[in-house]
């Protein structure tokens, strides 16, 4: 695991805006941020603030529109595709495929892979979720909250070292969502995988190691446990 | 139901046009109207030419052709009814010039020829025509441009007809007597009555046409007595139809029983569409019900809605229907001389409402939905579930309403619809074996193909509806291609190993002899000779023909002609016993008679049935024992009817034979010899053969060529209706494979495995349900054993299958432009 602990992703001075009606819209801007193996991040703030396009542009997803977002490998600066293929997603919506068990959505990842044991590792995933006895079960047979213990165990079980995740509870009732969250942080941690989520709510993000708040453009470091040596 | 209704039915159909669901619907409507009107207006513009065709070519008001001479009692019957009248004597043979020949019909005429019209001379093919004021004399030879063009000869050259030599003094441009028979219009010559008679031909072979003046009253008491005393005799007039109506008809039939293919497909891709469409006007009249309107409000908007799209497809429709009609009407004027395009709104117009019935009854599903749209639905976001039961109602109504119009004939009709469905019900089994073991074996396996199985499986009714259009494209395309490739080479070896390369349809015993002398000098061998005698049916079970059985056919109208009746005491090699009991050698009821089986079918007759059979003027009736088919192995010769053995002691009338001849290829030019001894020896070299089959081949060919691109059309909307049904699912599903940190390239591979499978299972399909109607379609029209080229075959599959990955990875590619992005938006 400890080998694994040396990839990072960092973005650096990045800020990003867009035009509309002839208007230049700055969402943010400089942002100078570490994301490393093993910790968790949890990015807050209003709607429209720029949560969401900053895990975009963490993610690889998009492109800043000034500064840059580089892969760190054992201290070697990399591009962020590269890391392309170290990298899961949960959403809030679930997205599980609505035509395949709870068994052959979390062993998908692994069989798109050609991975032999696709199955009996997606069985152990989905046990350690607590749905072991769910193996057979459509999408639409299941709860919510079990829906997304799904999404989480098919993020994780090709082992990704970092996960995004957008409002991973917010389709959740608050039951639900407390246990989610435990279960989330708890397999990030125990895989070793940086936790990057997007969340409106506060209990949530105060369970991450790391919290940046957006305010009005400007972004703040509401918590910060620790950082990494020779970065900031 | 007011004024804001029609602006919010217009508003809505606005929106519709940029939409694309709604371009693909319109896109399969217009394909559907196009070839309904096109068929309608091509039909409407044959059948007036030939009416037409039929008072300017009879160059009488009413004709009666016979077999031989009228009696004396006869012909003065004819004469009292008629205020004019005048004969023609014609005989079918092949003149011959140097070493070519051509077959035509000599006419022989006197002086007071024609009865009505004018000929039309030149004395050079491309010659001034002028109006001849006399008939050819004796010695002179009158012959039209296509025979002078065929034996190359020019005014003033020798033929030799029957040790008689005659000189060409013109070219005929035109004689009014030239009635149209059969498909083609015979090349001819004109002769004088007194050369014909010295030629010395066996009255029986020698057609006599009557040609008379008279008053419909006058025409109306021919007709009576032919019925009853000259069954035999046919009898054409200027109030009546042509006989090539009846072919057009069955042809114009036969193609709208082939469009039900092309309803079939449009009503798969209507089906796929009409679920994204009912989706989307229940959501729309829910929202609108929450709104307080009522739901008859609703519904009324969407009719005018579909109204208002109807109305904007008309022009696209007429005016691409009219184009087509112009195209076909110019490549059919080479078969019906002076066929012309012309503007015919009210045909259009009909066939348009026909059309617009069509597309409404396809449209009925989405109004029925309407009446389970409720506000509910929005509340609780319920998901709306497809109406398959009533689009397959509404499909199926649509086939029943085309097969209902168009079918004419019960063989025929269960003949193409049965193929179709052969095809499309091997095509489902096949597609939901070959998902189901595929996914089955390859559950535990990871990796790309494992998961297209997987999914393919899942979406086994989108999937099968997806390959079935491909599939049913492939089916008939490859029918097209199997049959030109196949069909030549099997007929031309079947020929030549089975018969000679020399067929004689009609020979005496005269010229029989003089055959064998001919083929033993000419170191040739006659390898089938079987004797008959020329009859024609006139009743069945004392009714007449016409009125048993009123369905146009090729059968009724050969019987009621002329057939070939042959005895035999034994089974032939070459025929199958189909249904009851053969007669017995030295039988002493010699009336019974054996009919083939697919004349049977057509015409509708069983065995008991009594026919009435005219044979040298005398009717004898007949009871039908037995049925038989063509069994290939033992040559080719075979007769529709046939009787016993004894029969012939009691029919007195000339015999003639039909036999096969192998010659060598040098003899062959030797032939025009036997044709100037004896004009009206009928036979055909097998090279002629094979010049008519191509030529109807090439007819054939274009023809489907032409409906192939309307299926090929249709079979790729079929293929984007099929993406665009599943397109929220399909993004859905590529971002969430990228998700996983896979890249685009992997959902192409998917994507490109899913649409390799879909043509492999599509083209296997389709390559046994082409086998399956190569199989019998040759055995059953062709009676030939059917032996396909596997290398062709399998070259074809690989080339489907590459066009069909190409096709469908192109119309998939806004699903192949998802990205995380789209997720994480949701």
């Amino acid at each position: 695991m400890s080998s694994q602990r040396n990839s990072a992703i960092e973005l650096d001075n990045v800020g990003q805006s867009f035009e509309s009606h002839q208007q230049q819209i700055n969402l943010f801007k400089d942002v100078q941020f570490l994301i490393e193996q093993g910790q968790s991040y949890a990015i807050t703030g209003p709607s429209g603030s720029g949560k969401s396009s900053l895990l975009m542009l963490a993610s690889g997803l998009e492109q800043p529109t000034t500064g840059q977002v580089r892969h760190v490998n054992q201290g070697q600066y990399q591009a962020i595709s590269s890391l392309r293929a170290e990298i899961g997603f949960i959403f809030q919506q679930f997205h599980l495929l609505a035509e395949l068990s709870a068994l052959n959505n979390v062993a998908l990842p692994l069989k798109l892979r050609g991975d032999k044991h696709a199955l009996s590792t997606a069985k152990q995933w989905l046990e350690h979720v607590g749905l072991g006895h769910r193996l057979d079960h459509k999408p639409s047979q299941l709860s919510g909250g079990e829906q997304q213990r799904i999404a989480i165990a098919r993020a994780l079980v090709f082992k990704p070292k970092f996960i995004f995740a957008d409002e991973p509870t917010g389709n959740l009732d608050a039951k639900s969502a407390t246990g989610i969250a435990e279960l989330l942080f708890k397999c990030c941690s125990d895989n070793g995988a940086a936790l990057v989520l997007v969340t409106h709510s506060q209990k949530l993000a105060a369970r991450a190691q790391h919290q940046l708040n957006f305010e009005q453009g400007n972004c703040v470091w509401l918590k910060n446990e620790k950082r990494s040596e020779g970065h900031e | 139901m007011n004024k804001h209704s029609f602006q919010l039915a217009w508003r809505l159909f606005i929106e519709d046009c940029h939409n694309t669901n709604q371009r693909i619907l319109q896109a399969t409507q217009v394909i559907l109207m196009m070839f309904i009107v096109t068929l309608s207006l091509t039909s409407e513009s044959v059948q007036s030419h030939l009416k037409h065709n039929l008072s300017n070519l009879l160059g009488a008001d009413l004709v009666l052709s016979n077999k031989g001479a009228l009696s004396a009692a006869d012909l003065q019957q004819l004469t009292e009814n008629s205020d004019d009248i005048i004969f023609t004597q014609s005989l079918k043979t092949t003149l011959t010039h140097q070493e070519q020949w051509q077959r035509a019909t000599i006419k022989a005429v006197s002086q007071d020829y024609p009865l009505q019209g004018e000929l039309l001379l030149s004395d050079s093919i491309g010659g001034e025509i002028y109006v001849a004021t006399t008939s050819p004399e004796t010695g002179s030879l009158w012959i039209d441009t296509r025979l002078a063009a065929g034996l190359n000869v020019k005014i003033g050259d020798t033929l030799t007809i029957a040790s008689s030599q005659l000189t060409i003094t013109h070219i005929l441009q035109h004689e009014p007597d030239r009635l149209m028979e059969g498909h083609n219009v015979d090349m001819r010559a004109l002769i004088h009555r007194d050369d014909f008679n010295q030629m010395g031909l066996a009255d029986d072979t020698v057609t006599y046409r009557y040609l008379v003046n008279a008053s419909q009253e006058q025409v109306n008491n021919i007709i009576n007595w032919q019925e009853s005393q000259l069954p035999s005799a046919q009898v054409r007039h200027k109030k009546g139809a042509h006989p090539l109506a009846l072919f057009w008809q069955r042809t114009e039939n036969l193609i709208g029983l082939a469009s039900v293919i092309l309803l079939f497909m449009a009503a798969i891709a209507i089906y796929q569409i009409s679920n994204i469409q009912i989706r989307k006007e229940q959501h729309f009249t829910a929202v609108c019900m929450s709104v307080g309107a009522t739901r008859s409000e609703v519904l009324f908007v969407s009719v005018i809605k579909w109204l208002i799209h109807l109305l904007f497809l008309f022009p696209v429709v007429m005016i691409l229907s009219n184009i087509l009609h112009f195209i076909i009407v110019h490549w059919l004027s080479s078969a019906l001389p002076d066929l012309a395009w012309a503007l015919d709104t009210q045909t259009a117009l009909f066939a348009f409402a026909g059309c617009s019935l069509i597309l409404a009854v396809f449209q009925v599903p989405v109004w029925l939905a309407l009446k389970h749209a409720t506000v509910k639905q929005l509340v609780l976001n319920l998901p709306q579930a497809p109406r398959t039961i009533v689009s397959l109602l509404s499909a199926l109504s649509v086939l029943f309403m085309v097969t209902a119009v168009y079918s004419d004939n019960g063989l025929l009709t269960t003949m193409v619809l049965g193929s179709m469905f052969a095809c499309v019900t091997l095509i489902a089994v096949i597609s939901w074996v070959s998902l189901t073991v595929g996914e089955t074996l390859t559950q535990k396996h990871s990796g790309l193909v494992p998961f297209a199985l997987f999914m393919m499986k899942q979406r086994l009714v989108s999937k099968s509806t997806q390959i079935m259009g491909v599939g049913l494209c492939t089916f008939l395309l490859l029918f097209t291609l199997m049959l030109m490739h196949d069909l030549g080479a099997t007929m031309h070896q079947y020929q030549r190993q089975f018969d000679g390369n020399l067929l004689v349809s009609q020979a005496d015993s005269q010229q029989m002899d003089a055959l064998e002398e001919w083929s033993a000098s000419h170191r040739g061998e006659i390898r089938q000779q079987k004797p008959f005698v020329y009859a024609n049916v006139v009743k069945v079970n004392g009714q007449a023909i016409n009125d048993f059985s009123s369905r146009p056919s090729a059968s009724l109208a050969t019987l009621q002609q002329s057939i070939r009746l042959h005895w035999t005491d034994k089974v032939p090699a070459n025929n199958k016993l189909t249904a009851g009991k053969w007669w017995k050698g030295k039988e002493d009821n010699w009336q019974q008679i054996s009919i083939e089986e697919e004349v049977m079918t057509d015409i509708g007759l069983s065995i008991g049935d009594r026919l009435t059979i005219v044979v040298a003027q005398k009717p004898i009736e007949f009871t039908i024992v037995a049925s038989h088919v063509y069994k290939p192995g033992a040559g080719s010769i075979t007769f529709w009817v046939q009787m016993p053995a004894s029969a012939v002691n009691f029919i007195d009338a000339p015999h003639y034979y039909m036999a096969s001849i192998e010659i060598n290829d040098d003899s062959v030019k030797h032939l025009g010899k036997l044709w100037q001894q004896y004009p009206t020896l009928r036979m055909v070299s097998m090279q002629e053969m094979i010049a008519r089959f191509d030529a109807t081949l090439k007819l054939v060919t274009q023809v489907i060529s032409g409906f192939s691109i309307l299926i090929i059309s249709l079979s790729v909307i079929v293929m984007i209706a099929s993406v665009l049904a599943y397109e929220p699912q399909e993004r859905k599903k590529n971002s969430v494979i990228m998700s996983f940190g896979l890249p685009k390239r992997t959902c192409l591979s998917i994507n490109m495995i899913e649409w390799a499978m879909t043509g492999g299972i599509a083209s296997i399909g389709a390559m046994l349900g082409t086998w399956l109607a190569g199989v019998l379609i040759y055995q059953s029209q062709f009676s030939l054993p059917y032996e396909p080229d596997f290398v062709w075959l399998l070259s074809t599959l690989l080339l489907i299958t590459s066009a069909v990955m190409v096709i469908g990875v192109f119309v998939s590619r806004q699903t192949l432009n998802s990205s995380i992005r789209d997720l994480l938006a949701e």
